[in-house]
């Protein structure tokens, strides 16, 4: 058991940390603000993946050959940890880069990945994954858009997505369609690349309770992907959709939570109540602390699956365990972080505080129920870790089996 | 980095494991709280296998490991709260010996240790309702000069774990007036010595009994002091870093054993025509059950290997370790409980063998309060200094 760096690691710890202190936004390890206007926002973050990807810094876990480093995940925890110390700003490709494109890498045909791989690290063109439906949200396999074959070469596709971030900036979309309905429910699905541009698509945006709009319905009417744009086999789309829940409960947020922590222990040293700073406070000093080892805890565990994951080279369900792990640790610490405010935890943007976190605190929920909700991770957890029998609507499918 | 036990520590657990179920498993701990002493016997068999030389250095016969190494052992002892001061005597007697110890004392105690053939425990308060270090109270007399140092030590030391099951217990004292660990030495006391006498307490945790040490007049000379007069305070807040690491990764055994026994009768147990499991309410709180377990073993595993590497957060991550466990690991043995109804709550099921261990193991060396107190000062002194 060891847990330091090699000398390898510390070298790309070093290497990033001097880059971002050089390349960091303008102005943005002083003050790490996002422009409010949506357009301006997009246009920011397509500009700081750019800069990422200029210098290899975006898919740093992607194959050489692709335009990664071919990052370890312990490289890759680093990584994490690097960005998180600057509250870097949010990959707006994010989506593209750790879930479609390793799954491309991994199950696309080479033409596919030569065509797409470089756009998606560069942002310049952005990805949504069209899983979700009104009637399937954990349970994909049960979802209802069709795509059906016109006889020249081409899949005509019709539907409904929906939580779908990103969709209303996406070029791309990442979509899985039923394509035979004639057996079980995860059998007949077939993923396609699915250009968003198109008459045919359209998207709604749906108004989050952190009064965010950054996801969104998706409308399929008689949308087209030519057949060079399937991904893995036709009807066999259930693999490619089960390769990329991999990649999608192989990372953790660990180090964002951690940042925001040591944001908060500081607010906490120098803000007052009467006079006395908050960290003085009995109960104050003993929920952080309790934080404090949770993450602690939490941090341990990510490298310790990562540690494992390296052996075997597959990630296994443990990683339900970080996500759960970190969306309750998240939502906890924010919602101390909001009582801490005193009655401004009435306000909606408190000014005066320099720990603003009421609209994070409302976005945590949103994050305990992305990549499936905690109760899904707990079903992961209990029938695939602990062996316990399937529950009764699981018994077919579901999303992350 | 590597943060998994290697193929050794497995291959520790597993013989320990096969080891321990040849022996009878859990229904060692049940003899001992039945009021047999096990201990003699099952100490010789941990000697011959070599546990007992673990920690101790290579010139003392040992194999020189450390709290990883021990870790990894104490977790596979504690899936059948095994019995005896295994953790007392390797992860914290032996350190402190090895750390403090003159050259005389290293060759007195340690090899002995190496074959089975002394056990040590430790004994630290005074006060059974006082936190540490206010507890240690126990005053010492000096007398003699500086060339014929004796010590006098008059008193009673409370909630020593194993004190007759023992040769040597390390008792903390004062040796001039002072508070917190500052003026506290260290006393390394054989129990054969007519003035020591040690009194049977009522453990709630029966398979691991506690003792009043009661020492009347004990006179030492200076080769029973261990490490600097007046100073074996840090050393002694680093010993009980140990053994709350050591302490917790038995837990840590103990839980993933209740994890184990919830999902198998979670399978087994059928009620409205489906197996138990197979409800979400059962389902999820065992799913808690294992991340919450996993949780505490992270911290066990990260904080065994800062304190071998002596890594400035060590007493952080000590102190993070104990008191997530110390709440978190008590819940789950009352799940345990909890998932087998009714079943759950009778002498003869183990979940409650577990409960008691982990109960009475939350305030020992400092309550998830006053770790959780220490834990934030360290963190605060850690970010002042970035």
């Amino acid at each position: 058991m060891d847990f330091s760096y090699t000398d390898e690691q510390d070298a790309f710890r070093r290497e990033l940390r001097a880059w971002l202190e050089e390349n960091a936004p303008d102005g943005w390890l002083e003050d790490p603000e996002l422009p409010d206007d949506d357009a301006e926002r997009v246009e920011f973050l397509r500009d700081w993946q750019r800069t990422l990807a200029d210098d290899g810094w975006a898919g740093v876990h992607w194959p050489e050959e692709y335009g990664g480093r071919g990052a370890s995940l312990i490289e890759q925890a680093i990584y994490r940890e690097e960005m998180a110390r600057i509250n870097a700003p949010p990959q707006i490709n994010l989506i593209g880069i750790n879930l479609i494109a390793p799954t491309l890498i991994e199950v696309g045909t080479e033409e596919q990945k030569r065509r797409f791989l470089p756009s998606i690290r560069s942002a310049e063109e952005i990805w949504c994954q069209g899983y979700s439906e009104p009637e399937a949200g954990s349970d994909v396999a049960s979802l209802s858009t069709s795509a059906e074959p016109n006889g020249d070469g081409e899949w005509i596709i019709n539907g409904q997505k929906i939580w779908t971030s990103y969709a209303h900036v996406a070029d791309w979309c990442f979509l899985v369609a039923r394509t035979d309905d004639s057996g079980k429910k995860h059998e007949g699905l077939t993923v396609f690349l699915v250009e968003m541009d198109q008459d045919e698509i359209s998207t709604e945006p749906i108004h989050q309770p952190h009064d965010d709009r950054t996801f969104n319905q998706v409308y399929f009417d008689d949308a087209v992907a030519s057949e060079d744009l399937v991904v893995g086999e036709i009807d066999q789309g259930w693999d490619v959709v089960m390769t990329l829940s991999a990649f999608e409960h192989g990372s953790t947020s660990i180090y964002t939570i951690e940042q925001r922590y040591l944001d908060l222990l500081e607010y906490c040293r120098t803000e007052t109540r009467n006079g006395t700073p908050l960290i003085e406070r009995d109960r104050v000093r003993q929920q952080l602390a309790d934080f404090d080892a949770r993450i602690q805890a939490a941090k341990a565990t990510h490298l310790r699956n990562v540690s494992e994951q390296m052996e075997t080279g597959t990630p296994g369900p443990e990683g339900s365990m970080d996500l759960l792990v970190s969306d309750e640790l998240r939502n906890d610490l924010l919602n101390f972080a909001v009582n801490l405010q005193g009655p401004a935890a009435a306000l909606w943007e408190n000014g005066h505080n320099a720990f603003d976190e009421t609209s994070g605190y409302i976005r945590s929920y949103g994050a305990w129920i992305a990549a499936g909700t905690g109760d899904i991770q707990r079903n992961i957890i209990g029938e695939r870790v602990l062996g316990l029998p399937k529950d009764i609507k699981s018994e077919t499918s579901h999303r992350s089996e | 980095m590597d943060a998994r036990l290697t193929e050794e520590h497995e291959r520790v657990q597993e013989t320990a494991r096969e080891f321990i179920e040849s022996e009878g498993g859990i229904d060692l701990a049940r003899r001992q709280i039945d009021g047999e002493n096990v201990i003699d016997d099952l100490w010789d068999e941990l000697a011959d296998l070599d546990y007992t030389a673990i920690t101790v250095p290579l010139e003392y016969d040992g194999f020189g490991e450390g709290m990883v190494y021990l870790a990894a052992l104490l977790e596979t002892a504690g899936r059948y709260a095994l019995p005896g001061p295994l953790p007392e005597t390797a992860a914290v007697a032996v350190p402190l010996i090895r750390d403090l110890g003159t050259e005389e004392q290293r060759s007195r105690f340690l090899p002995a240790v190496a074959d089975g053939d002394l056990r040590m425990s430790v004994a630290v308060y005074d006060d059974e309702t006082e936190p540490l270090p206010g507890s240690i109270q126990m005053g010492v007399e000096r007398r003699g000069d500086e060339e014929t140092t004796e010590f006098r030590l008059e008193g009673t030391k409370t909630l020593v774990p194993y004190a007759a099951e023992t040769d040597v217990v390390i008792v903390a004292a004062r040796t001039r007036e002072s508070q917190g660990y500052e003026g506290v030495s260290l006393f390394a006391i054989e129990t054969d010595h007519d003035a020591v006498e040690a009194t049977r307490m009522d453990s709630l945790d029966w398979a691991r009994p506690m003792y009043e040490l009661s020492i009347d007049g004990l006179t030492v000379g200076e080769d029973a002091l261990l490490g600097p007069l007046h100073g074996g305070g840090s050393a002694l807040v680093t010993a009980m870093d140990r053994f709350s690491v050591a302490g917790t990764a038995m837990l840590v055994g103990a839980a993933d054993r209740a994890v184990e026994l919830s999902a198998e009768y979670g399978n087994e147990r059928e009620q409205y025509g489906h197996p138990i499991g197979r409800f979400q309410a059962v389902k999820h709180r065992t799913a808690d059950m294992w991340v919450d377990m996993q949780s505490a073993r992270s911290l066990v595993y990260y904080a065994a290997w800062a304190l071998d590497e002596d890594e400035p957060d060590a007493a952080r991550a000590a102190a993070a370790t104990k008191s997530f466990a110390a709440d978190r690991l008590h819940r789950v043995f009352g799940d345990d409980i909890w998932n087998h109804g009714g079943m759950g709550f009778t002498w003869d099921h183990d979940a409650h063998i577990y409960l008691k261990q982990a109960k009475s193991w939350r305030n020992f060396l400092g309550s998830p309060e006053a770790n959780r107190d220490r834990l934030i000062d360290s963190r605060l002194a850690a970010e002042r200094k970035r």
